[in-house]
């Protein structure tokens, strides 16, 4: 059953034009000139309660004018959007009492208070009834181990333990749908997976609906099934990860670092896509070929001073299906 | 050694964020109006139709409240306190103990472009305007104007090392609340920006004189209307320039003690 | 909601902003003694213009100083409930607005509820200690009405104010702009109602009775406890202070409201 639908989604803005030099200083002074910019073109989906989805794109792509629709922050310049049966913008208060969010930079915490104030205000705010509240906060220190932090004030937690206690705070009224962005930027590898386990286990266990915005690609490939994908405001890609993970997912960058030579470098099984001074970008499918073999490859000619293997981060994953396009195995497998 | 072009281009790039920054320079253009129309307003009630008061005649006055508001508006173009504190907080300024500049030099150059811009764009078009339609005393004299001049960059270079000073004190206070209130005080009532000197109880014109910031209004303005005139000019400017020197010394050693506490202590 | 489900969300909210600024104690006192020192130098300024004159507008200092005394009392009930609305723009250009737009209460009611400046002690110490040297130096006569047509007009006051920074905030609706708007117009429109406001031409004191009511904060209602009068407005006008408040405050809500919804659609 849809609990998200989206259809022909728009969203533009005005802004104004950045005037230079001396003269464009001067008349910048007096007039400005506006462009529209589409930061939402046409995008159209739907999520099925449950579904755990990664909402996917580069910076300005038009992910968080989406989410901001989809919260009733913003009102959609053209299409439709029901959330749980309600149109967020015209009747946001309703909405929110079905949705929780999280942003990953931004608190939605009282800042100087200790932390379990924060949460008794959004009882309050959110009319969570005591026995709900009080079920709820046992499990969540359970899971999330809140009570090492309970009593710190908010500005003297650590980022890890700030977003535990920011996503336990989007769920104190058991919203049907959560949203979540960035919930793992700027934490260690430890905090990563605890943040990961736990919105797995919600999801699984409340059965709630996750969309999820981020740049890790960790993030995606542990925890979502189906990622929608979009760029400059539309939509590149809607269909299972693994079928992204499997095409691009195996490629690897070999960055080496090689004494001075005069001969260059020629690989067999890699492509040199970048250099600058001795250092080389090495790409590579680990399926055909694997790293050590290359490395071996090099050393028969060079001498390597440093090397690091990079995974393909989300970025560049993006950008490589939007310059090779997805055309030949896009069939959308879902709309 | 000193490099004219560095700080040249500070002057330059603030000239061309000033522009960019346009609201701004409408919004204090707004208050300074304001503020005119504020102290023109009271001065007129207070000479309630009277020719003169205390020897100054009204026109005098009146002239002397519209420098001072033009002046007023110059020396609110530069970097304000709680700017340069709020800089010290963030740690920008200690940031830039890394360059190989001379910090309150180079605030001072970037202060220059953006008191530049506002002259040209906001300020001369208004007191023009304002000079011409209003009945006010303008200096028959060029060398009054350029004595003028003088005393109100003079004035500048005092007020600049003052809020410098006192904005650096942040690098050694915990809390600046009162600082910044006994700065603003001293500003405009003991520089004599909205009341001259001549009308003070005399125990308190005999502090003022003896403190830097009549140097900031109360001498180019009092210049400007001919209440300081001839051989007086030379002594007040005098007396400026002592001031000017004084301050500089100790924004100096203030910076100087608050780059070694960054350097100690990393701020 | 209902209405008492939000008087009691208020207090939760507002006793936990108390809380939070509780917890920077030298800054809390540093901030009195600051306003103390500010307000005495306005004070001292007003003495030194008056000692050669000893009239401004037919207002002695003590008068003066009374005047300057309701507009400071007011100003600081203002700053308790609504000084934070001027840096509206702030919230909104680093995002942080948006959590007062996920939650299902009234957005305005959340923002305003949000901070609560308990630190206009300074204004409190300040005005009362002027209103008892002013009445034994005028040697007014207080009485029960007139203790309440104080109570009243700063009240008025207040909402009008209040209604001022709220309608400045949403100034940041459609310019993301607000802090600004409150230096150039609230700031000097705040210093020029430390005056008389018979001494300003009349175009000045027309706007500042009608448009941007500010007469109504501490001139009307001054003149009608000093018994002095307001050329070119009816005596006794300050006795409107409270309604002129109410009416201001309505307006001023509903232009937030206006700016909310323009937010909507443009987000920034």
């Amino acid at each position: 059953m849809p609990i998200i639908e989206v259809e022909h989604l728009m969203k533009d803005f005005k802004i104004a034009k950045r005037e230079t030099g001396f003269a464009g200083a001067l008349k910048s002074l007096v007039k400005r000139e506006f462009i529209t910019k589409e930061a939402v073109k046409d995008i159209s989906f739907t999520i099925n309660e449950g579904e755990m989805v990664g909402y996917i794109g580069p910076n300005g792509a038009g992910k968080s004018t989406t989410i901001k629709m989809l919260t009733g922050i913003l009102v959609p310049s053209g299409g439709h959007v029901r959330v749980n049966g309600i149109v967020p913008y015209e009747d946001r208060q309703e909405n929110a009492k079905n949705i929780g969010v999280v942003f990953g930079q931004r608190t939605q915490l009282w800042w100087d208070l200790p932390t379990i104030e924060s949460f008794e205000l959004l009882k309050e705010i959110y009319q969570v009834s005591n026995e709900r509240y009080k079920e709820n906060m046992a499990t969540f220190i359970d899971i999330l181990g809140l009570d090492e932090f309970l009593n710190t004030p908010v500005r003297q937690l650590s980022l890890g333990q700030r977003m535990r206690a920011d996503i336990a705070a989007s769920l104190l009224h058991d919203p049907p749908i959560l949203f979540l962005d960035e919930p793992t930027i700027g934490l260690d590898v430890v905090a990563k997976e605890r943040m990961r386990t736990f919105i797995k286990e919600i999801n699984k266990e409340r059965n709630i609906t996750v969309i999820l915005t981020t740049h890790d690609m960790e993030d995606i490939e542990q925890l979502c099934e189906r990622m929608v994908l979009i760029d400059h405001g539309q939509k590149v890609y809607d269909g299972e990860i693994s079928v992204v993970k499997n095409r691009f997912g195996k490629i690897r960058t070999l960055v080496v670092d090689l004494e001075e030579s005069k001969r260059t470098l020629q690989l067999m099984n890699g492509e040199v896509f970048k250099e600058e001074a001795n250092r080389y970008w090495i790409r590579f499918n680990r399926e055909e070929v694997s790293a050590s073999e290359i490395i071996n490859q090099i050393t028969k000619t060079h001498n390597i001073k440093d090397l690091t293997v990079e995974e393909p981060e989300i970025e560049s994953i993006i950008s490589r299906i939007y310059q090779e396009g997805f055309e030949e195995i896009s069939e959308p497998v879902r709309n | 050694m000193f490099n004219y072009r560095v700080y040249w281009t500070f002057a330059k790039k603030s000239f061309l964020r000033s522009a960019v920054y346009r609201f701004d320079v409408w919004s204090r253009l707004g208050s300074n109006i304001i503020f005119l129309l504020m102290w023109g307003s009271i001065w007129t009630a207070l000479y309630a139709g009277k020719e003169e008061a205390g020897g100054v005649s009204f026109e005098a006055m009146l002239t002397y409240i519209v420098v001072s508001q033009f002046l007023t508006g110059v020396n609110g173009a530069g970097t304000p306190l709680w700017e340069i504190q709020e800089k010290v907080r963030t740690g920008d300024i200690a940031l830039e103990l890394m360059r190989p500049f001379d910090v309150p030099l180079r605030y001072l150059f970037a202060d220059f472009g953006s008191v530049a811009f506002y002259i040209v764009t906001a300020l001369l078009p208004l007191y023009t305007v304002l000079f011409i339609f209003m009945d006010v005393a303008l200096p028959t004299d060029w060398l009054t104007w350029v004595y003028f001049i003088i005393a109100s960059v003079i004035g500048f270079l005092i007020r600049y090392c003052i809020e410098m000073s006192f904005g650096l004190l942040t690098f050694f206070l915990v809390e600046t609340g009162g600082i910044e209130d006994i700065f603003y005080f001293a500003m405009s009532l003991l520089s004599g920006s909205v009341i001259p000197l001549w009308f003070f109880p005399d125990w308190l014109a005999t502090i003022a004189i003896y403190l830097p910031f009549q140097g900031i209004y109360y001498i180019p303005n009092s210049i400007f209307i001919g209440e300081i005139a001839g051989l007086e000019i030379l002594t007040s400017i005098g007396i400026q320039l002592f001031w000017v020197v004084v301050t500089y010394l100790v924004l100096r050693l203030i910076w100087s003690r608050a780059s070694k506490k960054v350097i100690v202590q990393g701020g | 909601m209902t209405l008492m489900r939000y008087i009691e969300l208020y207090f939760k909210l507002v006793s936990a902003g108390i809380r939070a600024q509780l917890q920077y104690r030298f800054a809390f006192v540093m901030r009195i003694v600051g306003m103390i020192t500010s307000y005495t130098g306005t004070a001292v300024t007003m003495w030194v213009m008056l000692y050669q004159f000893q009239e401004l507008g037919s207002w002695n200092f003590y008068e003066m100083l009374f005047l300057f005394a309701i507009a400071v009392l007011s100003w600081g009930f203002c700053i308790i409930l609504f000084f934070h609305f001027r840096s509206l723009d702030t919230y909104i250009l680093n995002g942080t607005f948006d959590r007062f737009l996920v939650r299902p209460i009234n957005p305005f009611f959340h923002f305003m509820a949000m901070k609560f400046d308990v630190a206009s002690f300074g204004q409190f110490i300040f005005s009362i200690f002027v209103f008892i040297w002013v009445s034994y130096e005028l040697g007014i006569a207080w009485s029960l009405g007139k203790a309440l047509f104080l109570i009243a007009s700063v009240v008025g006051g207040v909402l009008i104010q209040g209604g001022l920074l709220v309608i400045i905030s949403a100034f940041a609706f459609w310019t993301t702009k607000s802090e600004q708007f409150y230096w150039v117009v609230m700031y000097p429109a705040r210093n020029l109602t430390n005056y008389p406001l018979v001494i300003y031409p009349k175009l000045v004191q027309w706007f500042t009775a009608f448009v941007v009511p500010f007469g109504f904060v501490n001139y009307f209602p001054a003149a009608v406890l000093l018994e002095k009068e307001t050329p070119f407005f009816p005596d006794n006008i300050g006795y409107f202070s409270p309604v002129v408040g109410i009416v201001f405050f309505l307006v001023a809500y509903y232009i937030w409201m206006l700016g909310l919804s323009r937010y909507k659609s443009t987000g920034s």
